[in-house]
């Protein structure tokens, strides 16, 4: 008989990333209070907290742990390089961004930890309990990171609507783990693997609530509508992150959950029902997109349209699929994450709205900045050489070799859709001549840091893309699938 | 750096235009000479490097030659493979020596970010050889794309005055085209899989497929459109004259003298020898496109007001010529068409570039703006006599070569007529072109600041000169040229004509003595399996199967797997394995 959280050095290590998140997190609030003079360290903690994060992940022991609550394995290893990178990202990009601003204050780099330490949950839970639990502290952080210009009416609407949206995705989720606990007698993933419960009606029943719920947080059309107004309110950098690591930890969540389920394979009616989403999400998010003033409801909408790309490789399900969801995933951090940062440090008053006409001209005055998101956008779009198209590659490989033609023509015509707002980008920076005379914010050594980091993850993923192939394979044989 | 130049030549071919833009980025922005002389040196010793590949070159050998391959994505089966034949070769070497022309021609050209238009220039030139060199389907595609960006960036921000609208149409309609394309490779490389169970990626490997007519037919199309969109065939031309007017002049030069002849090349390298049942099938529409481009493009040339835009479309109407003699298939035609690309892409190119040196000194590409001018600049009106000329297939000039095997070729083919037709477009050509000159260069000088003109620089005569050398030389001496084309073009007809003859003649006789088959199954290659793993796992059935319609053909199974060796050796030469 195990005692309910049966401590010991195994488990101390299993869980200590998130509890340097959380410590680190803390000390940064307690430094905000009694030694405010030491917020110019604030972003330099959070990176050394990332790192080891990072460290104590690597380090840990491979197996379960508490009970066979918490995972450790090489696919929570490479989701936590995942996160890690784009948490790196983030706080580079928010520490500039803070002191333009003037609110360089604690609470930022502790909400961004602390979300951070709910999606690594996310990731590493194999109790649906834990895995709400992780999503909780992760909304609640950055609802709160939503509004965090208070007095911004743009930032305060952003985190109410996300509040409330947010809390009407979290009761789907809460109602499909009720559901799936009712007819399997546990929150263990891994008594889903019952043969007599896939085609139980009220299982499928749970799993669209859950598809809902993590829909919700993923912006898959048609639980999408938050994201534009949300994104513009939130200070750039903590879009930076909310549009990348949440999406791809729902995403593993629900690979988690359909993988224990569909011991046979995923039924043709649920895969005709994801393919639907995935349709409906890629189409709507580039075909809306086309009509953005703003860049940052812009790069919303393709983030839509960019989980409707993801939602490909769910609808073809299987080993393979998973890895090419995890190239994909960072793929689109190194491209989005970077895109994000570019756009925190070419706007000089982050409190107003971003028109993408104040871009024009910037590729002669601030050439680096240019450049580095003229490469993020062409890696959105797909162009080969960046990391991109491969993420585009092994998905749509994916969905030829399940035999999903359909699903992959209208993928591939999506990408040309989509090549029409990200060249309009190109178009203004290069092609036109600068409309703003003050010009952007000068550039700080820690936006070039994020954007270099960026430029080398998109070359060096889009050109050497072999190893990182290789380690998502391996981490997702982790899951068991069914051999197709 | 011996063994690098030794082994790994089309390596080095390839990427030092991007080891020279990676190094222009080092150059301060404020460094506008250095950046220009520095992007036209290393454009220069790029060709100097790509100069031993037509020296040490085997004419006799029929496959490709200086082939290197390194896995790339081990576990998905692409492969980093290289190798070139003949045609490759011609269209390197024009790559290579087109690119340091518009360099040249830049350098007192080209003002405005002068450091970005040098290091886009180069990573184009590196997609360019890249395209050209690549064995592996993947990789070809990298290429293929890679080359948009910088030739975007070209258009639009070093462009005219609707340079936007023609930068964004050029992107969209290529992208367009090569999406589908992108889809097909998949698809080739999953069936690979099923058929092998190994992942590959390589021509080479994808060639041993077979497929049903159907998918054969979608597969083809969706390769052939990539390509026809790029040379471009007749009714998909569109975003051609609209680029080509609105890039800088050495965006033109490369863009008729290369990017455009990437179609035709793509073609014969990729969608031939994959789908030859489709190819041979839809190649009769293929040159009726052709033959309707080259009588349009003639028509539409004629009428045009604009230097630029005439030249443009005379491009369609050479580049239908073309299409023409790959739509023929006749040994002659193959090769008259591989080399009337080279013509073009001189003569063309030429003229694109004399027509940028007036336009700098008048700013206007308006034909009546001219006239008379020939008094006043003869060094340029001797060089753009001789382009036209050459342009309009004058015999000792390189392009009478071109356009004679081209039409011989397809009279000999069983579409007479095409020849007929398209003989038209070489007399249309010479009224269209020597109206220009006359209208440019002789008429009476009525607008007084012509009479500033002044004389072509240094530079650009320089420029202009090599191309004049190699018109004159190919003029006079083809044979250098199409020695080192024969056996290529052989095989690559080999490959197909053998396989579909084979195919077709034992799926008809078959049919009556074997009982039908599922549609799906397999038509191997010229009945006996070349040498390599089975494709498809076949039974004993199917062989005894084949071999019963081999003896109801009429042949001995001997004979059949005897052609077949001889086929499978000509592909597996041309795998450069």
């Amino acid at each position: 008989m195990t005692t309910f959280l049966p401590w010991g050095p195994q488990s101390l290590a299993a869980i200590a990333p998130e509890i340097v998140l959380a410590v680190t997190g803390s000390v940064i609030v307690l430094l905000e209070a009694f030694a405010p003079a030491a917020r110019r360290w604030f972003a330099t903690l959070s990176l050394a907290a990332i790192a080891g994060y990072l460290y104590f992940l690597l380090r840990a022991p491979i197996g379960a742990t508490f009970d066979a609550r918490l995972d450790t394995s090489v696919l929570t290893e490479a989701v936590g390089l995942f996160l890690g990178a784009t948490a790196a990202v983030a706080i580079l990009a928010a520490k500039p961004y803070l002191e333009r601003t003037g609110e360089e204050k604690g609470e930022f780099y502790a909400l961004l930890l602390w979300g951070h330490l709910g999606v690594s949950l996310m990731t590493r839970g194999l109790d649906l309990l834990v895995v709400f639990i992780g999503l909780e502290t992760l909304s609640l952080s950055f609802y709160v990171l939503a509004a965090f210009f208070r007095s911004v009416e743009a930032s305060s609407e952003a985190g109410m609507k996300y509040f409330l949206t947010g809390a009407f995705g979290s009761a789907f989720t809460l109602y499909g783990i009720v559901l799936l606990f009712g007819k399997s007698g546990s929150v263990r993933i891994a008594a889903l693997a019952h043969p007599g419960l896939a085609g139980d009606p009220l299982v499928v029943l749970a799993l669209l609530l859950l598809l809902v719920g993590f829909g919700f947080k993923m912006s898959l059309a048609p639980f999408h509508a938050w994201a534009p107004d949300v994104y513009q309110g939130m200070p750039t950098p903590a879009v930076a992150y909310l549009s990348v690591a949440p999406k791809g930890a729902s995403l593993l969540v629900l690979y988690r959950v359909l993988a224990a389920i569909f011991q046979d394979g995923m039924p043709d009616r649920f895969r005709a029902g994801v393919a639907a989403l995935a349709i409906l999400s890629m189409t709507l998010g580039n075909v809306v997109a086309l009509a953005q003033r703003d860049v940052k409801r812009l790069l919303a909408y393709s983030g839509i349209a960019h989980m409707g790309y993801v939602t490909i490789a769910l609808a073809v399900f299987g080993s393979d699929s998973l890895a090419a969801v995890l190239v994909y995933f960072f793929a689109y951090l190194v491209s989005n994450a970077g895109a994000f940062a570019a756009v925190s440090a070419f706007y000089r008053d982050e409190t107003r709205p971003h028109p993408i006409g104040l871009l024009a001209g910037e590729g002669r005055r601030s050439p680096f900045r240019a450049a580095a998101f003229t490469l993020c956008l062409l890696s959105l779009a797909g162009v080969p050489a960046t990391a991109g198209f491969i993420g585009k590659f092994f998905v749509f490989k994916a969905a030829i070799e399940r035999g999903l033609y359909a699903l992959a023509i209208i993928g591939v015509v999506n990408s040309l859709i989509s090549i029409g707002y990200y060249l309009k980008i190109v178009y203004l920076m290069y092609m036109r001549e600068a409309v703003e005379p003050e010009g952007p914010p000068p550039l700080a050594i820690a936006d070039r840091l994020a954007l270099s980091l960026c430029v080398v993850g998109i070359l060096v993923l889009g050109i050497f893309p072999a190893p990182l192939w290789d380690l998502a394979r391996r981490a997702a044989e982790t899951l068991p699938f069914a051999s197709p | 750096m011996q063994d690098l130049l030794q082994n790994h030549l089309l390596t080095v071919v390839v990427f030092l235009p991007t080891a020279g833009a990676a190094a222009l980025l080092l150059f301060p922005e404020s460094a506008r000479q250095a950046a220009k002389w520095f992007a036209f040196a290393v454009s220069l010793l790029d060709l100097a490097v790509s100069i031993p590949l037509w020296t040490r070159f085997d004419v006799s050998a029929a496959g490709f030659q200086f082939t290197e391959k390194v896995r790339w994505i081990p576990s998905v089966g692409v492969s980093y493979a290289l190798g070139i034949d003949g045609i490759s070769l011609l269209l390197i070497l024009l790559t290579t020596l087109l690119t340091p022309v518009s360099l040249l021609f830049s350098v007192t050209h080209v003002e405005k970010s002068v450091r970005a238009f040098s290091i886009a220039f180069l990573v184009l030139e590196t997609g360019m050889l890249g395209s050209l060199a690549a064995l592996d389907l993947a990789l070809f595609y990298v290429f293929w794309e890679v080359m948009l960006v910088p030739m975007y960036f070209i258009i639009g921000i070093w462009g005219g005055a609707k340079r936007i609208y023609a930068a964004m149409k050029f992107f969209l309609f290529t992208m367009a085209g090569s999406l589908l394309m992108f889809l097909a490779i998949l698809y080739l490389a999953v069936r690979h899989r099923e058929a092998t169970g190994t992942w590959s990626f390589l021509l080479a490997d994808l060639t041993r497929l077979d497929f049903s007519a159907s998918t054969q037919a979608l597969l083809f199309f969706a390769f052939a459109l990539a390509f026809a969109i790029k040379v471009p065939v007749f009714p998909l031309h569109t975003w051609l004259p609209d680029a080509h007017t609105e890039a800088p002049t050495a965006g033109s030069i490369i863009l008729a003298g290369v990017l455009l002849k990437l179609g035709i090349y793509g073609y014969l390298r990729f969608a031939l020898p994959l789908f030859p049942d489709a190819a041979m099938r839809y190649a009769p529409w293929l040159g009726v496109l052709g033959v309707i481009g080259v009588v349009y493009g003639a028509m539409v040339a004629y009428a045009q007001k604009d230097m630029k835009r005439l030249v443009a479309y005379s491009s369609v109407s050479h580049l239908g010529l073309v299409v023409v003699g790959v739509g023929a298939f006749t040994t002659t035609a193959l090769s008259g068409s591989i080399l009337q690309m080279v013509n073009h892409g001189l003569s063309t190119g030429a003229l694109f570039l004399l027509v940028g040196v007036l336009y700098e000194r008048r700013h206007t590409r308006e034909i009546e703006a001219y006239g008379g001018i020939a008094g006043i600049v003869p060094v340029t009106t001797a060089l753009f006599l001789v382009a036209t000329l050459s342009s309009i297939g004058l015999p000792g000039l390189n392009g009478f070569v071109g356009e004679f095997l081209v039409l011989v070729g397809t009279w000999t083919s069983p579409h007479r007529w095409w020849s007929v037709v398209a003989a038209t477009g070489v007399i249309l050509s010479a009224i269209y072109m020597l109206s220009l000159v006359q209208r440019v260069f002789w008429n009476p000088l009525v607008h007084e600041e012509n009479r500033k003109l002044t004389e072509i620089r240094w530079s650009e005569l320089v420029a202009a000169g090599v191309l004049v050398v190699l018109m004159v030389w190919i003029g006079v001496r083809p044979n250098d040229v199409l020695s080192r084309l024969g056996p290529s073009v052989e095989a690559v007809r080999a490959s197909v004509t053998q396989r579909t003859a084979q195919a077709r003649a034992l799926r008809a006789v078959g049919a009556g003595l074997v009982p039908a088959r599922d549609d799906e199954a397999p038509v191997t290659t010229g009945g006996g399996q070349p040498q390599g793993p089975p494709l498809r796992h076949q039974g004993p059935t199917q062989a005894s199967a084949r071999s019963l319609r081999a003896v109801g053909a009429g042949l001995d199974p001997a004979r059949v797997t005897g052609t077949t060796m001889r086929t499978a050796g000509v592909q597996s030469a041309g795998g450069g394995r």
